[in-house]
């Protein structure tokens, strides 16, 4: 009896063993990585995020109480100055239309952030199966969203996605091609990476790309981050 | 009578493994020293408007079911967690505005007492300035307290208030802060997260958080 319950405790032992080393964690989905390599070295990876499909959705926000022109998953914060910061979430893909991870752009005016009627913007980039990237950039115009009242309460209103903005373009680069001369920030610029992206440096644009104007005042459309990196020093 | 000692050996071999692996000592000695907070305060923050996976045991485990109305549904996008945190202001620092994301981290290793999460955070302070940082949190001393709490009724007393859950991350050095733009552009530094469990009695499920910067500027170089 005695043998019977110490051979049965050691089985008890191996099968937590067993599960320790076997329990199946989760691990990420992953597709294929989607890089140009550049003639005079270096890299190419281009992103998509297309809206208004790509933006997340906040728990507490119900999209059909909104105004066609609203934007969801989007937060406003602005000081008694007037100097205003926003932060909208999106899905992001690859070149071949892949929901590959998720992206936040963060946009501010104002202060040491940018020089007047212009906004500095940070992108997060994160590609769950290879890590983050971090961009930052000084952008040609006030890129920031509004936050506004309407009939429906205050909605968040996104220049992009506002028939308004496209009156007489089809495609804006956003990223500055000069720095501000207000504080220090540079443009275009991949500031650090994680995991598959450590050690790599470079730079980035950031484009939008008008698809349709809808009849409500809405848009659709493309924003397209195209990173150049390579090993930094 | 012989198959009822079999099965108590059996249940007692497991109890005990079980709770071998859940005591590793490993989960003691990984934690990252907490930082000053005369350097750098703690902000408060509640990460209430989020989707994807919640923070608990059972997502970082892959058991379980995820809420309908917060889960992301790509498949790429399972085990990730993304949402907006607005951080108090005080200690001379105004309110900001964060996004943080929080992925499954696909090193965890229940033998080496490692079950986390990858943070990447983007703070962005109206008119000062931005940071972006990334740390790796480890929630397995929550994990294991939460087990034994349960195993004994539900007893608080198993429970901690606060667990700093910044630890090293398994795959080297990808932690840190870098500052982006406004007066933090090129700022360097370290960042740490506390993790406030919610009482049992609590009317929300989900934790209190706080976090800590520790951000230098860069070198100053002489021609």
């Amino acid at each position: 009896m005695k043998r019977l319950f110490v051979i049965t405790f050691l089985a008890g032992l191996f099968v937590v063993a067993l599960t320790t080393t076997f329990w199946p964690l989760p691990t990420h989905v992953r597709y294929r990585s989607l890089i140009t390599v550049l003639p005079d070295g270096g890299r190419q990876e281009d992103f998509i995020i297309r809206w208004p499909e790509d933006r997340i959705r906040l728990p507490s926000e119900d999209p059909t109480s909104l105004p066609a022109t609203a934007s969801i998953g989007v937060a406003v914060l602005e000081d008694s100055a007037g100097r205003r910061t926003s932060a909208e979430l999106f899905r992001l893909r690859d070149t071949d239309d892949n929901v590959i991870g998720v992206a936040s752009r963060l946009a501010g005016t104002g202060g040491a952030i940018a020089d007047p009627g212009r906004s500095a913007s940070n992108w997060l980039l994160v590609i769950p199966s290879r890590g983050a990237l971090f961009l930052a950039q000084t952008d040609v115009l006030d890129t920031t969203v509004r936050g506004e009242i309407t009939a429906a309460g205050a909605v968040a209103v996104a220049p992009a996605q506002t028939a308004a903005f496209w009156a007489d373009r089809q495609r804006l680069r956003v990223t500055a091609t000069a720095p501000a001369t207000t504080g220090a920030a540079t443009t275009g610029k991949v500031l650090r990476g994680t995991s598959e992206f450590a050690g790599l440096e470079g730079s980035f644009t950031e484009t939008w790309d008008l698809d349709e104007v809808n009849a409500d005042g809405s848009t659709r459309g493309r924003i397209q981050l195209t990173t150049f990196t390579a090993a930094g020093t | 009578m012989r198959a009822l000692v079999g099965v108590l050996g059996l249940v007692l071999g497991i109890l005990v493994g079980a709770c071998l692996v859940l005591a590793n000592p490993l989960a003691w000695i990984r934690g990252l020293p907490p930082l000053s907070a005369e350097i750098a305060p703690a902000k408060a923050y509640r990460w209430e408007e989020y989707r994807g996976i919640e923070a608990g045991a059972a997502a970082l485990l892959g058991v379980g079911r995820q809420d309908r109305e917060l889960a992301l549904m790509d498949p790429a996008l399972r085990h990730l967690g993304i949402g907006i945190v607005v951080l108090p202001a005080g200690e001379g620092a105004p309110a900001a505005l964060a996004v943080k994301m929080s992925a499954t981290a696909e090193e965890n290793s229940l033998w080496r007492a490692q079950l986390g999460r990858d943070d990447y955070w983007n703070i962005f302070w109206p008119g000062e300035g931005s940071v972006f940082a990334s740390s790796y949190s480890n929630y397995w001393a929550v994990m294991r307290d939460g087990l034994f709490s349960a195993l004994r009724g539900r007893d608080q007393g198993s429970v901690a208030t606060a667990y700093p859950v910044s630890a090293p991350s398994p795959v080297g050095n990808t932690a840190g802060v870098a500052g982006a733009s406004g007066r933090y552009a090129g700022f360097t530094g370290e960042i740490r997260e506390v993790l406030y469990p919610a009482a049992p009695d609590a009317k929300r499920a989900d934790p209190d958080w706080a976090i800590a910067i520790k951000a230098n500027p860069p070198p100053v170089v002489t021609r």
